[in-house]
């Protein structure tokens, strides 16, 4: 499954924290994407380029090209030396550079970047950077550009991580148990609806990503067993269920307001020239069908 | 619901009254005024412009949203003149689908579009649009829906035998002809349909893409832009009297999508105090004195669950006319729960305007359920049975289950079966 995520372009977010950190999983991909042959630029903000080289070998080293923020970020040293322009115009220069082919801009943190550039402005930058062709439909999937931002979600509130939630195509959220690192990765395709996985991996020393299957969970104590549910219609002192014999008398006994099917369909049925209502009289056993009015007499 | 009966009758011009009159015989009192035989004259005092109704309640001037579902839980239509506001769901898979329709039914009706977006191109928004049906093929498909419900429930009623012939109640609404059209979501909208329609593009990295240091990220800048084209499209095309124009009136229908978020440049989103938190209310404020006074109505998406200040979603709220949220069940809990298996999602009706108005024209129904099936999107009202279970104790969500399926029919039938109780 990790695999293929480098083969979905766009921003793809990894969200580590202090017990798990992300920067290894970083190099594993940054490696993954090199080897594919790929233009690999990597913008440094947190860790010097030597240690972000170190672990690589040197056909590795010798793909990526590496922005560095490190050592200079407010440009204090002579100019031409550093990167002018601070943070945003490195941003910027990423977008122009990349054009062709397939590429996958490796962002060391976009925590840093949060820091020192108002989130907008970044969202904008990265929205920018992610769809980098004027027609994505065009572009087959394999051409498109990667981002690959790394994020330690305990430094920021919900609002910056909601933010960059909703711009990012895929989130890779990094936890574990007992030794073992696990990646929840939410895919967002537009349009349909979000998959969720879990896959555990491990990264080996030579920054390769090998992929585990879930560890056995260890038999976590058993809830005591619940107490079996009363029956409340046993022992009543009324009857709940009718018998056969019972069912069947109250099956043959002729409700007040059932009338003969004749009479049900001819009530039923619209009457076409209806202009007047019918009255249907049954009369019943106890009726009285005197037909002298009596208030015949009466002189009103 | 009377606005779907009536509706017939909104779309007959004046000049018809009277011939209209002598044909049903039903009254003998004649229209004074001009007699004018048939056609739309030029002096008739109502506006009657393609694609719009008159509301029966206020006179107001209607436009159908794109769904008749959502027509008649908004009191008969989007009203010209006023925002309606559609509150994202968290991954934004539903509410593109509104957006959607609002547009192709301003293709299909003849009104001119102005399509603003900040992530997407117009143009690719505009090519996504769904397909309109034809009437006959779409009330085929509802009938083979019900069909499906009535080989399950033919069993002969005996004490309530009046009521076998009455239609059950469906969730659904009852479809009116010639306001609203309906869509096939499977299918894009043929391109001659585009070409011919007249439609205004704003993408927001192309209008700032020239100077794009800090300082004019500013957050009003995104904002100002988009409403001086609004202001431009409205002024040139006439839509607000200023040119008077030979030619049919016609409306103006305006989407924006994805407003408040990071994208637009504002900071709403990101910081629970941001600096600049009156950009968006201060947007929303201008552009509805825009189109009250032009013939436009407008759609706006905003991604309410990532702003972080409640106050300024209640602001928002006020200041928008009608506000529709939309929750889907993804990825929450109540995905697994059976009260809500056969739906995607809830929709709220937050919030009705009062136009003109002593009273809010709202319905009776607030339970509402949405339902994303393969080609059209319904609403539904969302049926919860009550709780007839044999235990007492509520952690059995079977027999809820179960109770939904019996209870489903209506309210002739009596919830027997499989329950031990007989009476």
């Amino acid at each position: 499954m990790l695999e293929s995520l480098l083969a979905v372009g766009g921003l793809m977010l990894l969200r580590d924290s202090v017990e798990w950190e992300g920067r290894s999983l970083l190099k594993a991909l940054v490696k993954k994407s090199a080897l594919r042959g790929e233009q690999v630029h990597v913008l440094g903000c947190e860790v010097s380029e030597e240690e972000f080289r170190e672990g690589f070998d040197s056909n590795i080293n010798s793909r990526l090209v590496y922005h560095d923020l490190f050592r200079d970020p407010l440009s204090w040293s002579k100019p031409g030396k550093a990167l002018p322009g601070g943070p945003l115009e490195a941003l910027r220069a990423l977008d122009k550079r990349t054009v062709s082919g397939p590429a996958t801009i490796a962002l060391d943190s976009l925590s840093w970047l949060l820091h020192h550039l108002p989130c907008p402005t970044l969202c904008q930058t990265l929205h920018a950077l992610s769809r980098q062709d004027s027609c994505p439909g065009d572009t087959p999937p394999g051409e498109q550009v990667r981002v690959l931002g790394l994020l330690h979600e305990e430094l920021h509130g919900p609002g910056p991580l909601g933010a960059l939630s909703s711009l990012a195509q895929t989130e890779v959220t990094l936890s574990g148990m007992m030794g073992q690192a696990s990646a929840q990765i939410l895919c967002r395709r537009p349009r349909q609806r979000p998959t969720h996985q879990t896959q555990w991996f491990s990264i080996l020393p030579d920054f390769s990503l090998e992929l585990q299957a879930e560890p056995p969970l260890e038999s976590q104590p058993r809830s005591d067993p619940h107490t079996p549910s009363v029956d409340p219609t046993t022992h009543l002192t009324f009857n709940l269920h009718l018998s056969k014999k019972e069912r069947e008398a109250k099956d043959s006994l002729t409700l007040p307001f059932q009338f003969s099917s004749e009479k049900q369909q001819a009530l039923l049925r619209p009457g076409l020239g209806q202009a007047t209502s019918h009255i249907f009289y049954e009369p019943d056993a106890y009726d009285d069908l005197d037909q002298e009015d009596p208030d015949d007499d009466l002189d009103v | 619901m009377a606005v779907a009966g009536t509706s017939g009758t909104g779309t007959r011009s004046t000049g018809s009254m009277v011939a209209a009159a002598s044909t049903n015989n039903v009254t003998s009192f004649q229209r004074r005024g001009p007699r004018a035989s048939g056609a739309d004259s030029g002096c008739s005092r109502l506006v009657s412009i393609a694609g719009t109704r008159r509301s029966v309640r206020n006179g107001q001037l209607l436009v159908s949203t794109g769904l008749p579902a959502l027509d008649q839980f908004l009191g008969g239509g989007l009203a010209v003149g006023t925002v309606l506001l559609i509150e994202e769901d968290k991954y934004n898979i539903y509410s593109p689908l509104l957006f959607n329709y609002f547009l192709a039914e301003g293709i299909v009706s003849g009104h001119a579009l102005l399509v603003a977006s900040a992530k997407e191109d117009p143009a690719d928004i505009l090519q996504k649009l769904p397909a309109p049906l034809i009437d006959h093929s779409y009330k085929k498909e509802c009938d083979e829906d019900i069909c499906g419900h009535k080989m399950e429930s033919d069993i002969k009623m005996k004490i309530a035998w009046r009521y076998q012939l009455f239609p059950k109640m469906e969730g659904r609404p009852v479809l009116s002809s010639g306001f609203g059209h309906d869509y096939d979501i499977s299918k894009r909208i043929p391109q001659e349909l585009i070409e011919t329609s007249k439609w205004h593009g704003f993408f927001l990295p192309e209008k700032i893409s020239s100077t794009f240091n800090v300082e004019s990220c500013s957050l009003t800048s995104g904002y100002m832009k988009l409403l001086q084209f609004i202001q431009n499209i409205i002024y040139e095309e006439g839509f607000d009297g200023s040119n008077p124009q030979k030619k049919q009136k016609n409306i103006l229908r305006i989407g924006i999508q994805n407003l408040g978020s990071p994208l637009w440049g504002d900071d709403i989103c990101c910081a629970e105090n941001c600096d600049a938190s009156h950009s968006l209310t201060k947007f929303l404020y201008i552009l509805r004195a825009l189109l009250r006074t032009s013939l436009s109505a407008c759609i706006i998406t905003v991604p309410t669950h990532l702003i972080q200040n409640k106050a300024v979603i209640a602001r928002v709220t006020n200041l928008s006319d009608t506000v529709v949220g939309l929750e889907s069940f993804i990825g929450s809990e109540k995905e697994t729960n059976p009260l809500y298996k056969d739906y995607h999602g809830l929709i709220h009706i937050r919030q009705i305007p009062r136009l003109n108005n002593l009273i809010y024209d709202i319905s009776d129904v607030k339970d509402l359920a949405f339902k994303l099936k393969k080609k059209l999107f319904t609403i539904e009202r969302l049926h919860l049975p009550p709780d007839l279970s044999d235990t007492v104790s509520r952690s059995s969500k079977q027999d809820l289950a179960e109770s939904a399926k019996l209870l489903g029919p209506g309210c002739g039938m009596t919830a027997g079966g499989k329950k031990h109780l007989d009476f």
